[in-house]
């Protein structure tokens, strides 16, 4: 099989891989850099739990190629702590109970992370919006949304 | 792996139409690769090659102007169209349409260009570019052409788009002053979900016009005649004459999402619910 | 008891950290060297038998490991009914049923040689519907059941028939009863087979090892349970098969007994050792792996016209589909609660399970108890509107209470909680009587109330184990094999360790890992009694470990130990409180300045059982089912759009008598998530099937559950606490009540504004149209 020389950026490390055209960005990341906090929940864009962001927009990495992320920028769960540090929003799903099974938490973190940079002061149904594709069964959401709402609260602190 | 096929990202639509002609079937565009990765998927069935064309500037343009319309480009992601102001204001169909597609996440994927040339009877972007009159612009090794977009589908998953042709952009006509448009969908669940049934009106006091499309109620989306609108009739009585010839124009199935009884009863209450809000302004009665 | 400090508190949870940083390993994460990933080939059809399997191409595929047909398999396996092989064998039993199954380097290897695979079917008639399936000369699903074995004394598959198991439950004389009652209520109610969906679908690696030894890490609820029916099926000592369960991203029932490992194992053996990998895809945990059983209720209700039940006749009739698995037990526990929390003098009731040719069932959160609430609460409230009663009233009227006898013989006592309590909390919250009205004329409120209850389902015997060990910093290692999937159990046990042990909670851990060989037993995590049991196996443990710590203090400070006091990890003799000696000076032993030491490492062991169970007499059900009974009830605004049928939920209240809430943010969450799985078996879930036994919505396309926009507007979470007198601290299981009487409640409040009966779910939208316009068409 073809393998397709692509660069990009994951989590801001340049990463220089030969990758099959028939391979997502899903599977580059956990299968290729071991990067298993996005989680295949259906492989069909459907659930959320694969979510990264791709140059800054969430997108469900499982309907991603890896050679369609060639000199792009990718973002995952485990770029949100910096220095082991966790971030305000990590933060804010742990103080609100926000938690359960946790696996969907990775990519329910990077949709509320997009939301936030591109509207830091979301309303309840615009959280909702944002997060809507990602699925949890665990929660019931509402926590989810609280945990939102409290990171959007903390920053205008 | 989601497939076997190879991929090139082309950076020009002669380029991309090339490649699709010399494969000669084996090679598809790919644009948000959200219907077509999906299938792919499903079925197991890969094809040869994948073009995509996501880089080429003039499938990314998205142009408006009060007076000359707007022009989209194929690949210009549908989230992008949600949130462009113009197009909220003088294509609220269109916009609303795009917002109703999937998640979020898939709206930073999925394309206009690839949910009309996917032609799926509950396309969510068709009957707002149906009543908008839209129309596509394509281009294949033969050169370009435009196709009104009330040609372009011809049935399930089939569209008038010849063999190796790519949708390069779709043009809006501009909109009267005072025209409006809204679209509503009705779906299972109120997070992303396929149509159960989706419709678009469009309306111009001024040109008198009032156009309606409906999808997911047939093997294409459909729009209906145009209707002559008389004097003073009230929204009711308007909802019911458009009712009448909704459920003559189309042959809605039983699927898993709903049963053709419910997608014939959704008719009157979206259609009495979009003229309300593209009417009732002006008082009940136009 | 004396005040606690940690018990009662919202402790955050420790697992929060690795989950929210994507550090948490699921076995979907996991890899072995050298690994294999495997893929199956299923039945396309409901019912065939098998005629030939043709694999030669498969096999000659380069990468592929090993092949297995049901063939090569001669295993039979089953938790109650040993009625399934690993991979089918002579015949197909469900449309998704595996057939071969291959192992390969990669997953794309052994797809492709999935597909090279050929079988030749010949196609048979399948039983889809169990009441059909009931009556002489059906089909038969399993036509050698007669020579299967099972549980003894617990459960009676009927030889040549589908019918894996019959639960009868007879109290008083029920046609008196009956005859004696002013109204009576005849309905048939219905619930789907509903799919549990995991975010992480069922995934399991399995290394055979020489020896006959195995290594198992799979998303299971019940790690020792997998070991033991692994030990079973293949006959091999315990000591032989060692299984790892780390995270688990959600279980809802659906990996509580085994289902992949088996044949995991047995890839890896025919692999020649190689650990083989599957994980399921979401298409096959709709349609390959098991879900909620579909039920049929029949239900005769009496009621004198004081508005007491004076009798109630049940036939249960659930939807096995192609094994019984858990589901015959969900059949018995469905007959012994399946009289609702209500005193009912005159009980008949007779549960079968029974075989179809679907995708089998298995236990689901609520473990029947959705289902059969369904029906006696839709019931309560049909029977309530005859009599012209308000439906609150009259459940008030007819609520269990201290002194009456359950239908299995048991008496409520005060400390079995208050069912009445929880009635009356929700009513009021929700304003009961008040009627919103809408100035749309399009939408319509309404408001609905049921009860609910749920004991655990368990075997008589049913135990747990914990030890707790101290570290060389003085903290403590709690150990104990129930499995946290994300409910907050090992939160509330690090919270009455640290209680008991009398050290701060920042120092009291949990393993998140279990592994047979090292964790000590439990049974399962299932049936909401791993807080109780694992609650009472901890603080046995840790007042073992704090006796220990006390007698080494009492030597270390030269006081006898009934005088040594323990506070925030130290210890100081009762007198002098201000010459303390922390816990790590003494964890592994205490050394006098001279070099003597005394004491050793501290462990505690701990252990629970359950308490004066019986099996229930086969004839007549009676017998002591419940160690503990968890009493609530749900209450809800709806509003509904009459044009469309579409609803909302504006309010959603539950009540739940949990004894004690241990965590109180942990305690919501869990009623919350519970909520809203219950609002999706209530509007939309479930699976369905054509004609041929084809199941139509096997995925996230077809088959919707809740999203955050599917929320109610607003909950509210009530906890009673009435403490349970063998509970730790007081405490009942709250995990699966929060979904039971969601759908009645719903329901009961669309009559309210509806003025409609619905007997069916789901609740689509779809539904409620025709119910409305079939009411207007009729009027
Ligand atoms: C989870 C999920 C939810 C969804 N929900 C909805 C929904 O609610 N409503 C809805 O309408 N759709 C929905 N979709 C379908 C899909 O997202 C849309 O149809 C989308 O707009 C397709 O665009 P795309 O760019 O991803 O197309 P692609 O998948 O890239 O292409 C689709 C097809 O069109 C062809 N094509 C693409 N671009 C061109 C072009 N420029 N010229 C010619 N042919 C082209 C491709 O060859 C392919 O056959 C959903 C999909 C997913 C995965
Ligand atoms: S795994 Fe990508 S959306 Fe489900
Ligand atoms: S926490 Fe389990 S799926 Fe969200």
């Amino acid at each position: 099989m073809k393998l397709h020389e692509i660069t990009l950026a994951v989590n801001g490390t340049r990463e220089t891989l030969s990758v099959p055209a028939g391979m997502t960005l899903l599977e580059l990341l956990r299968e290729k850099l071991y990067l298993t906090g996005p989680k295949e929940g259906c492989g069909a864009g459907e659930c959320g739990s694969c979510t990264v962001l791709l140059d800054g927009r969430p997108v469900t990495s499982c309907l991603v190629l890896a050679v369609e992320t060639d000199g792009r920028e990718v973002r995952t769960i485990e770029g949100e702590a910096t220095d082991g540090q966790l971030s305000a929003l990590q933060q804010a799903f742990i103080d609100a109970g926000a938690i359960q099974c946790g696996f969907c938490t990775p990519g329910m973190v990077m949709s509320a992370r997009a939301l936030l940079e591109r509207n830091p002061h979301p309303s309840d149904d615009e959280i909702k919006e944002a997060i809507a594709g990602n699925l949890c069964r665990c929660t019931g959401y509402e926590s989810i949304i609280a945990a939102v709402r409290l990171a959007a609260e903390g920053r205008e602190k | 792996m989601i497939g076997t096929f190879d991929y090139v990202r082309v950076g020009s639509i002669k380029e991309g139409c090339e490649l699709l002609a010399a494969r000669n079937g084996g090679a598809v565009a790919l644009a948000g690769g959200t219907d077509l990765l999906v299938s792919i998927r499903n079925t197991g069935r890969s094809p040869d090659l994948l073009v995509d064309f996501k880089d080429v500037a003039q499938l990314n343009r998205l142009v408006t102007d009060n007076d000359a319309g707007a022009m989209i480009g194929a690949c210009v992601p549908l989230n992008v169209i949600a949130d462009n102001t113009v197009i909220n204001d003088r294509f609220t169909a269109l916009a609303a349409a795009a917002r109703s597609v999937g998640s979020y996440q898939v709206r930073n994927r999925a394309t206009l260009g690839g949910n009309i040339a996917n032609a799926s009877p509950a396309a969510d972007t068709a009957p707002a570019l149906l009543v908008l009159g839209a129309s596509v612009n394509v281009t294949g090794k033969d050169g370009t052409r435009k196709i009104p977009i009330d040609k372009l589908f011809t049935g399930v998953k089939k569209t008038s788009l010849r063999a190796g042709e790519v949708i390069t952009d779709i043009s809006l006509p501009p909109v009267g002053s005072r025209a409006r448009s809204a679209f509503l969908k009705k779906q299972r669940v109120k997070g992303h979900d396929l149509a159960i049934i989706n419709m678009a009106v469009s309306y111009d006091p001024d040109a008198e016009a009032l156009r309606v499309a409906i999808g997911s109620c047939a093997v294409t989306p459909i729009l209906l005649p145009p209707v002559n609108l008389s004097e003073n009739e009230p929204i009711d009585e308007l909802a019911e004459r458009l009712n009448d010839i909704a459920q003559a124009a189309i042959s809605p199935i039983d699927d898993i999402r709903a049963s053709a009884v419910y997608r014939l009863g959704l008719v009157p209450v979206l259609l009495s619910d979009l003229l309300s809000v593209l009417l009732a302004p002006e008082g009940g009665a136009r | 008891m004396s005040a606690t400090k940690y018990v009662g508190q919202s402790v955050p949870r420790e697992d929060a950290i690795p989950k929210v940083t994507g550090t948490a390993m699921f076995v979907h994460d996991m890899s072995l060297p050298g690994m294999l990933h495997a893929a199956t080939v299923k039945s396309p059809h409901a019912a065939a038998r098998i005629v030939s399997i043709a694999v030669e191409a498969a096999r000659a595929l380069r990468g592929v490991r090993a092949v297995l047909t049901g063939d090569d398999l001669d295993y039979r396996l089953g938790l109650y009914v040993q009625d399934k092989s690993i991979l089918a064998r002579e015949r197909v039993r469900y449309q998704g049923e595996p057939v071969v199954a291959i192992a390969a380097d990669t997953l794309e290897i052994a797809r492709a040689a999935c597909d090279l695979v050929e079988v030749e079917y010949e196609v048979q008639d399948p039983v889809l519907d169990p009441r059909e399936a009931m009556e002489p000369g059906a089909p038969l699903v399993h036509p050698d059941l007669h020579t299967y074995s099972y549980m003894k004394g617990v459960f009676s598959p009927k030889p040549h028939t589908n019918i894996a198991h019959q639960q009868k439950i007879r109290k008083g004389n029920v046609e008196a009863g009956l005859a004696a009652s002013e109204v009576v209520v005849q309905e048939h109610f219905y619930n789907p087979p509903a799919p549990h969906v995991p975010l992480e679908t069922h995934a399991v690696i399995a290394h055979a090892l020489p020896g006959e030894h195995m290594e198992i890490y799979t998303s299971a609820q019940s790690p020792y349970t997998v070991r033991n029916l692994l030990c079973h099926s293949f006959d091999l000592p315990h000591a032989n098969v060692r299984v790892h369960v780390p995270y688990v991203g959600g279980g809802f029932g659906g990996k509580a007994g085994i289902q992949l490992e088996p044949l995991a194992y047995c890839l890896s053996k025919a692999a020649g050792g190689k650990p083989v990998k599957i994980v399921a895809t979401r298409e096959e945990e709709f349609g390959t792996l098991p879900s909620r059983q579909g039920l049929h209720t029949d239900i005769i209700l009496g009621v004198t016209k004081d508005g007491k039940i004076s009798a109630l006749k049940v036939k249960y009739v659930w939807d096995a589909g192609a094994y019984a698995d858990y589901g015959v037990n969900v059949g018995r526990a469905g007959a012994y609660a399946g009289a609702g929390p209500y005193n009912v003098p005159n009980c008949h009731i007779d549960s079968f399970v029974v075989y179809t040719n679907k995708v089998f069932g298995t236990a689901y959160r609520g473990f029947g108890h959705l289902e059969v609430m369904w029906g006696v609460e839709r019931a309560m409230e049909i029977a309530a509107c005859k009599l012209k009663m308000d439906p609150y009233e009259f459940r008030m009227l007819n609520v269990l209470r201290a002194g009456d006898r359950t239908i299995t013989g048991e008496t409520i006592t005060p400390g079995h909680g208050r069912p009445d309590k929880c009635l009356e909390a929700v009513a009021q919250a929700l304003d009961w009587g008040k009627k919103t009205t809408l100035s749309d004329p399009n939408k319509v409120r309404g408001k609905g109330i049921a009860a609910l209850h749920k004991a655990p389902a368990m075997p008589t015997y049913t135990s747990c184990s914990a030890i707790i060990k101290l570290n060389e910093d003085g903290s403590a290692d709690i150990l104990i094999s129930g499995v946290d999937m994300g409910q907050g159990t090992y939160t509330a046990l690090r919270q009455i360790a640290a209680d008991e042990l009398k050290l701060q909670i920042e120092r009291v851990h949990m393993t998140w890992e279990c592994d047979t060989a090292f964790s000590p037993y439990d049974w399962q995590t299932v049936a909401s009694r791993f807080t109780f049991m694992g609650g009472n196996a901890v603080i046995d443990a840790s007042r073992d470990a704090l006796r220990q710590i006390k007698q080494v203090a009492g030597m270390a400070l030269r006081a006898a130990p009934e005088h040594i006091v323990c506070e925030d990890g130290a210890a100081y003799v009762d007198n002098h409180p201000d010459q303390r000696v922390p816990y790590e000076k003494f964890a592994l032993g205490y050394t006098f300045e001279n070099g003597n030491s005394v004491g050793g490492p501290i462990i505690g062991r701990g252990r629970y059982i359950a308490q004066g169970l019986t099996n229930l007499d086969l004839e007549t059900g009676q017998g002591l089912p419940a160690q503990f009974w968890t009493y609530g009830a749900q209450g809800t605004e709806v509003e509904v759009d009459t044009r469309t049928g579409e609803i909302e939920i504006v309010d959603m209240i539950t009540a739940l008598d949990a004894g004690k809430v241990l965590n109180p943010v942990l305690a919501r969450e869990q009623v919350i998530g519970g909520v809203v799985q219950g609002l999706g078996s209530t509007l939309f879930e479930g699976l369905r099937f054509d004609d041929e036994g084809h199941l139509l919505n096997g995925s996230f396309t077809d088959h919707k559950i809740p999203t955050a926009k599917d929320i109610p507007r607003h909950t509210q979470q009530i906890f009673i606490e009435t403490p349970q007198p063998d509970g730790p601290y007081g405490a009942r299981g709250i995990a699966e009540h929060p979904m039971i009487s969601v759908p009645s409640a719903v329901a009961n409040a669309l009559y309210d504004a509806l003025g409609i009966d619905f007997n069916t779910l789901p609740l689509t939208s779809e539904r409620i149209y025709r119910a409305i316009h079939e009411e207007r068409n009729d009027s």
